[in-house]
């Protein structure tokens, strides 16, 4: 590094200081934002700075393009991302919950977006190796770039409208590319409507992200009960039922491939299959429903609704469209991983063309 | 805290009961809606895994806050 840029990084520091002074950044440093590099990323779309991507009535406070452009640059997003990240709050406002308030919730929950398409290799981002892991730009500053708007634009912040228990580590980032190139299945995507030319966002709200090790088996079924397990967990259980982002390493969406399945065989496997008896749910006091919520508590409790008679298995997703499927990861080991994610149980997911 | 200060607004008296560690959160809330200050009742926390006997207990305990918030003489 020369001397002018040592000058001008006492300048971006001081600049830093100011942002992380006002409170508009996660923890981490942020890049200094001019009206004129603003105006590289407004030039990445057509949409006007003022149209709103996601309202929250609740708040009286809406993200808009401009503020999108803004949160992405402080992120440290390069301009030519941008239009990710509008897909990305689009699909965030189709997905439905952050408009309810469940960024205020204590359930701590946090964005977590999938790219598809060739935008993915236009902007660099990762697929393969550590995809859940650091080292990779546009990962780390599409997701950064989602969450530092929900904290400066709507003022989401913890210890004040953020009300979550934990939180997860997914608040800092949560961005993956599907690594369609090692899938034996068609793309997330194109499972819904696009083309494998289009590239698309599917964003979602989710909290834990939870890895399946099994590198032993070359058997489908044995492989799916281990993900089925992972799902049918009774401390995942709020609600009456969850769903899930299932993403698997080429090496297991192959085995399932080799063996004659695809996706569809899968979800259906694993609505089959992610079930606890009434004992076990009884055993963690979750074996009835609210009459009012629908969330689990024992059914000694007042608001319970009755059992049903049989005491056969029960089951933890709605429909086999309450799972979704993509490959992620790289081709070296039986390691897969299920998100557990708060949105709509079963309907089509909020993929999102990039325009 | 939305729902008290919306139903205020609207002329119905409301009195937004929380919990002890939601403090800072009922205050930003206020702050949000344009109403700092707002008064609640905020009671020891938790409710969620209380008995009914537990409830009946925490509802006695804040009856006096509840009716002094509300006007009540």
């Amino acid at each position: 590094m020369d001397a002018s840029f040592v000058e001008d990084a006492a300048a971006v520091r001081r600049a830093m200081e100011y942002y992380a002074d006002q409170g508009w950044t996660d923890g981490l440093p942020v890049v200094p934002v001019t009206e004129s590099y603003l105006a590289e990323f407004l030039a990445q779309t057509d949409r006007d700075p003022g149209d709103v991507l996601l309202p929250m009535p609740q708040l009286n406070r809406a993200c808009t393009v401009r503020l999108a452009a803004i949160n992405a640059a402080l992120a440290g997003c390069r301009p030519e991302y941008f239009p990710v990240v509008l897909a990305a709050w689009e699909s965030l406002a189709a997905e439905g919950y952050p408009a309810k308030g469940i960024w205020q919730s204590t359930t701590g929950t946090a964005p977590f977006v999938i790219v598809n398409g060739p935008v993915r290799e236009r902007i660099g981002l990762n697929s393969k190796g550590n995809v859940f892991g650091s080292g990779f730009r546009a990962n780390a500053t599409i997701g950064r770039a989602i969450r530092l708007g929900v904290l400066n634009v709507f003022g989401l912040r913890p210890h004040e409208l953020d009300q979550a228990t934990q939180g997860t580590p997914a608040k800092y980032t949560f961005c993956i590319a599907e690594n369609e190139e090692e899938s034996p299945w068609p793309a997330l995507h194109t499972e819904f409507g696009l083309a494998a030319p289009d590239s698309a966002v599917t964003a979602m709200v989710i909290r834990s992200c939870l890895h399946i090790e099994a590198r032993h088996t070359r058997v489908p079924e044995q492989l799916a009960t281990d993900i089925a397990g992972t799902i049918s967990r009774t401390g995942a259980l709020i609600h009456e039922t969850i769903s899930a982002a299932v993403v698997l390493s080429p090496e297991h969406a192959r085995l399932f491939s080799a063996a004659g399945w695809g996706k569809s065989d899968l979800r259906q496997f694993l609505f089959d299959h992610a079930v606890r008896t009434r004992q076990e749910l009884a055993a963690a006091g979750k074996e009835a429903v609210s009459s009012r919520t629908r969330w689990r508590l024992p059914a000694d409790h007042p608001d319970a609704l009755p059992l049903e008679a049989e005491d056969g298995a029960v089951r933890v997703l709605n429909s086999p469209a309450a799972v979704l499927v993509v490959v992620a990861g790289a081709g070296n080991a039986g390691v897969s991983a299920v998100v557990e994610t708060f949105g709509p149980r079963g309907g089509p997911p909020p993929v999102t063309p990039v325009r | 805290m939305a729902d008290g200060i919306l139903l205020e607004r609207a002329g119905l008296p409301a009195v937004s009961i929380c919990t002890d560690p939601f403090a800072l959160t009922a205050g930003a809330m206020a702050k949000a809606y344009g109403f700092p200050g707002f008064e609640y009742v905020s009671i020891p926390h938790p409710v969620a895994s209380l008995s009914e006997a537990q409830i009946q207990a925490r509802v006695h305990h804040m009856l006096p806050d509840l009716l002094r918030i509300l006007g009540v003489e």
